[in-house]
C-alpha cells in the first residue's frame, strides 16, 4: 500500500504538488492521472525518497522508503526508460542493480525473458529501440519481485502488442495482491487497465474513485440537434426546460432534457429536425472538461484557424 | 512474492550498504569501455614518459647545464607521467558520479540505495581500489624502465640526497635504486597521487552533477590555477604554489634536494601527502553533503 498524506512539493513559489492526499491499495491497479506537468512525475520521485517533500509525507506499507532494508525487494520503479548508460549492456544494468540489494544474479535472467529481451541482454542498451529500453525499464521494476509497483507513462513507446503486453502484465500483478500505481496522461488508457483512479491536476487531488464511478457521474449527456430554424429550436428547448449552446455548422447542443423530450417538444411546436443525435462524451472528453482549469500549458488556437 | 526460495535465504535480515553497493558499483565500473580506455592511457602514459624524459635526458646529459644536473631527480623524473594521467584519472573519478546524473541511472541508483552516503563510499572504494592497482603497477613499472634506460646512457648509481657538489664533481648521470632510502615511497606516492586527484574529481562531481562543468572546474584548478599562481608577486606565490595539486605531486614524487624547487618552498614528502589527502577528504565531504541535500 502506497499512502500520501498532505505531500507538497514547492519550488520557489510553484507547487508542482500541493497538500496531496490518497491511497494506492493492494491488488488493484490505481491509475495516476493528471495533465502534463500536474505533479504525477514529481509525487512518484517522492513516493521513491529521490525528491524531498516540501511538507507531509509518503508511505509504502506504513514505512518511509528510507526505512526499507531492501528497496528493490519491495517497491520497483519504472521513472524514465531512458535511463540507463548507453554503453552498458541491458545484462550489465540490470545485474548492477540486482547486486545492489542482494538479489541473486539468475534473477536477472528471469526478468529479462520476462519482458522478452533475452536475446539482446548483451547488446548495449543505447541501441536499444524505446520499445526495447521500455522494457528493460520494466524488467528493472519487475528485479526484486516487489509487492509495490510504480510505473510512471509505461505505454510511451510501445507498439500496439506492446501496449497490450503491459496492460496485461499490470493487471496480473495486481491480481497477485500486487499494489500497482501507474501514471498516464491518458484517461482512455486508465479506463482500459485501472479500477482505481487519483485525478490530479496542478499538483493538486481532483478526484480519487473508481474508474466506473469516475465515468458516470462525470458524463454528462448531450444531444446534438439540427433545424433550418435554429433560432425557433433554441426558443423550443428553452420553454422545454433544456440548456443550450451553439455547436458547429449551425448546429445546437442541448443538455438536461433527453433527445425525446427534445423531438416531441420540436413536434408539438411544427418544428422540422434535420438531425438529432444523443452524444456519448468519450472519457477524454471528461477528463479534459476536469482538468481544463487545471492544465499548466494551455494551447491557444492559432490566429484565423476556425472561426 | 515468490517468498522462501533463493532471495530471502540469500540476505535474509541486513540491508543494503556499502558490502553489496561496492559490488555493484564495482559492475558499473567495469561493464563500459570508457574504463578500460581510461586505465590504459594511465599505464601507457605513466611507462612512456617515463621511457622519453629519461631517454632526453640521458642523451644530453653531457651538454646540459650544471643546474640543470643539480635539479636531475631520477624518481621524479620516472613518475613524470602522473601529469598527463591526473587528467584521465580526474575525468574517471568525475564520470563515475556525473555521468548517473548525465544517462538518469542516478535515479535507479538512489531508489536502490536510499542511504546516499553509502553510495558515495561504495564508489571512492571501487575507483580508489581499481586506480590503486593500476597506477601503482605502472608507477613501479615507469620507475624500473626509466632506470634502465638511464643506465643505457652511462647513468651509475647515486645515494639519494647526495650533495650538489657530489654530483657536479661526480659528472655523472645519476640512477638510484629501488631500496635506497626513499624511493620506493616516492614511486609508490607518484600512484598514489592519481588516487588522490581521482577523488578531487569524483567530489567535483558530485557538486556540480554536469560532465563539461566538473571537467572545466578539475581543469581550472590544476592547470590554470598554477600558470595564473605563477604571475603573482613572489611574496604571496610562495604562499599559494606549493600547496597546489600538482605540485604537491611533485612534492610527493621527490626524493633528492628540494632547496631548487619553487625557491626551496615544495613540501617535504609527508606534508604533501597529508594535504592532497585532506583537499580529496573535504571535496569528496562537500559533495556529497550536497548531494544527499538535494533532489535527485
Amino acid at each position: 500500500m502506497i499512502k500520501a498524506t498532505a505531500l507538497s512539493k514547492h519550488y520557489g513559489a510553484t507547487r508542482a504538488v500541493d497538500d496531496l492526499t490518497f491511497e494506492a491499495r493492494d491488488g488493484v491497479v490505481t491509475g495516476f492521472l493528471g495533465p502534463n506537468g500536474a505533479g504525477k512525475s514529481t509525487t512518484m520521485r517522492m513516493i521513491l525518497g529521490l525528491d524531498h517533500p516540501s511538507a507531509g509525507s509518503v508511505t509504502i506499507g506504513e514505512r518511509p522508503y528510507q526505512s526499507l532494508r531492501w528497496p528493490l525487494r519491495e517497491v520497483g520503479a519504472l521513472l524514465d526508460a531512458s535511463s540507463v548508460h548507453p554503453g552498458r549492456s541491458a545484462r550489465n544494468h540490470l545485474l548492477s542493480l540486482a547486486q545492489s540489494n542482494a538479489i541473486p544474479p539468475s534473477r536477472v535472467d528471469e526478468v529479462l525473458d520476462i519482458v522478452g529481451l533475452t536475446k539482446v541482454a548483451s547488446r548495449k542498451a543505447g541501441k536499444f529501440s524505446l520499445g526495447m529500453s521500455q522494457r528493460l525499464g520494466i524488467a528493472g521494476a519487475l528485479l526484486g519481485d516487489p509487492g509495490v509497483l510504480l510505473f510512471d507513462e509505461p505505454i510511451n513507446g510501445l507498439d500496439p502488442e506492446g501496449i497490450l503486453w503491459v496492460r496485461n502484465l499490470l493487471k496480473s500483478l495486481a491480481t497477485e495482491g500486487r499494489t500497482i500505481l501507474v501514471s498516464s496522461h491518458l484517461m482512455s488508457e486508465m479506463a482500459q487497465t485501472a479500477t482505481e483512479l487519483i485525478v490530479i491536476g496542478k499538483g493538486r487531488l481532483i478526484a480519487q474513485t473508481s474508474v466506473d464511478d469516475f465515468i458516470t457521474s462525470n458524463t454528462v449527456a448531450t444531444v446534438l440537434v439540427r433545424s433550418p430554424e435554429p433560432t425557433r429550436l433554441a426558443s423550443v428547448i428553452d420553454a422545454a426546460g433544456g440548456s443550450w449552446q451553439p455547436g458547429e455548422d449551425g448546429s445546437i447542443l442541448v443538455t438536461k432534457i433527453n433527445a425525446s423530450a427534445i423531438g416531441d417538444a420540436a413536434a408539438a411546436a411544427g418544428l422540422a429536425l434535420h438531425e438529432l443525435s444523443p452524444q456519448n462524451a468519450s472519457l477524454e472528453e471528461v477528463f479534459m472538461d476536469l482538468t481544463s482549469d487545471a492544465t499548466e500549458y494551455h494551447a491557444t488556437a492559432l490566429p484565423g484557424a476556425g472561426s | 512474492m515468490n517468498d522462501g526460495n533463493s532471495q530471502e535465504s540469500v540476505a535474509r535480515g541486513g540491508r543494503v550498504g556499502i558490502r553489496t553497493l561496492a559490488v555493484s558499483e564495482a559492475t558499473k565500473f567495469r561493464s563500459i569501455r570508457s574504463t578500460w580506455i581510461s586505465l590504459a592511457i594511465i599505464v601507457v602514459a605513466g611507462i612512456g614518459f617515463s621511457a622519453l624524459f629519461s631517454f632526453l635526458i640521458g642523451r644530453s646529459w653531457t651538454g646540459s647545464s650544471q643546474l640543470e644536473h643539480a635539479q636531475f631527480d631520477p624518481v621524479r623524473i620516472s613518475q613524470s607521467g602522473i601529469f598527463i594521467s591526473q587528467f584521465v584519472a580526474g575525468i574517471l573519478g568525475a564520470l563515475i558520479v556525473t555521468s548517473e546524473y548525465s544517462t538518469g541511472t542516478i535515479r535507479a541508483t538512489l531508489a536502490a540505495a536510499p542511504r546516499r552516503l553509502s553510495v558515495v563510499g561504495a564508489k571512492v572504494i571501487v575507483i580508489s581500489a581499481a586506480l590503486l592497482v593500476v597506477t601503482e603497477v605502472t608507477a613501479f613499472i615507469a620507475f624500473f624502465v626509466g632506470r634502465s634506460v638511464l643506465i643505457n646512457y652511462g647513468g651509475t648509481v647515486v645515494p639519494p640526497g647526495a650533495s650538489l657538489i657530489e654530483r657536479i664533481a661526480r659528472h655523472a648521470l645519476p640512477v638510484v635504486n629501488i631500496s635506497s632510502p626513499g624511493v620506493a615511497r616516492a614511486v609508490f606516492l607518484g600512484g598514489l597521487y592519481l588516487v588522490l586527484v581521482s577523488l578531487l574529481g569524483l567530489g567535483f562531481g558530485l557538486l556540480l552533477r554536469h560532465t563539461t562543468g566538473t571537467i572545466a572546474l578539475y581543469v581550472v584548478i590544476l592547470l590554470i590555477v598554477p600558470l595564473l599562481a605563477q604571475l603573482l608577486p613572489q611574496g604571496i606565490s610562495s604562499h599559494i604554489v606549493p600547496y597546489l595539486p600538482s605540485n604537491l605531486g611533485l612534492a610527493m614524487t621527490t626524493v633528492g634536494s628540494r632547496s631548487t624547487d619553487f625557491a626551496g618552498q615544495l613540501l617535504s614528502t609527508g606534508a604533501a601527502t597529508f594535504t592532497l589527502a585532506l583537499y580529496a577528504i573535504a571535496a569528496v565531504g562537500i559533495g556529497a553533503t550536497a548531494m544527499i541535500r538535494r533532489d535527485a
